[in-house]
């Protein structure tokens, strides 16, 4: 689990390259990598848009490693559910 | 085949599950589970914190809504405090890099 937790981090910053934050393009790449497999529309660049202005809480037009976080968190949270109801045993 | 990030998101929820079906009550963690998540799961962490009532005030701190149980919601936000202090901790560690 600490392993799982070090990928969440270190995709952030190696998507971010040294910045603070992602831009709308690393954001846009980083979706489209490494959740093409979980989330609808990843091809559509104007729905990733629409997602990274939803993230922005603070309006700056980039995604800071919190906002990041809220996305991982909430697509956890969804694919725990769907797992939850479907019984799945995945161990 | 599923992303790193996938893979990563895959695991924290198997890892969940896997402590949470352990009593009556399948979907959340209970004050023991907690603990044996912590110990099996997450054992360097621990080791650094040396304050034996840690996993309590951990408890404490996740259980938002009091029912003395944690939910998948309420775990989240441990592993968003987890990363959080994970990614100031490489940040510091790369700023002592780029000063010397």
């Amino acid at each position: 689990m600490e392993s799982a937790i070090k990928t969440v981090v270190t995709t952030f910053l190696s998507s971010a390259r040294g910045k603070e934050s992602l831009d709308t393009k690393s954001f846009q790449k980083l979706v489209q990598k490494q959740l093409g497999g979980v989330m609808e529309d990843t091809s559509s660049s104007s729905a990733i848009k629409e997602m990274q202005q939803g993230l922005d809480e603070n309006s700056d037009g980039k995604v800071s490693f919190q906002e990041y976080l809220q996305l991982i968190g909430y697509i956890a949270n969804s694919l725990s559910q769907s797992k939850s109801g479907s019984k799945e045993n995945a161990s | 085949m599923p992303s790193d990030l996938e893979t990563a998101m895959e695991l924290l929820i198997v890892v969940f599950h896997r402590y949470a079906s352990k009593d009556e009550h399948a979907g959340t963690l209970s004050r023991r589970e907690l603990r044996q998540l912590m110990e099996n799961e997450l054992s360097n962490f621990l080791k650094s914190q040396k304050d034996p009532g840690a996993i309590d005030k951990i408890m404490k701190d996740l259980d938002a809504n009091g029912d003395g149980q944690v939910d998948f919601e309420e775990f989240v936000s441990l592993v968003v405090g987890l990363s959080v202090a994970c990614e100031q901790c490489y940040k510091m560690h790369k700023g002592l890099k780029t000063k010397k």
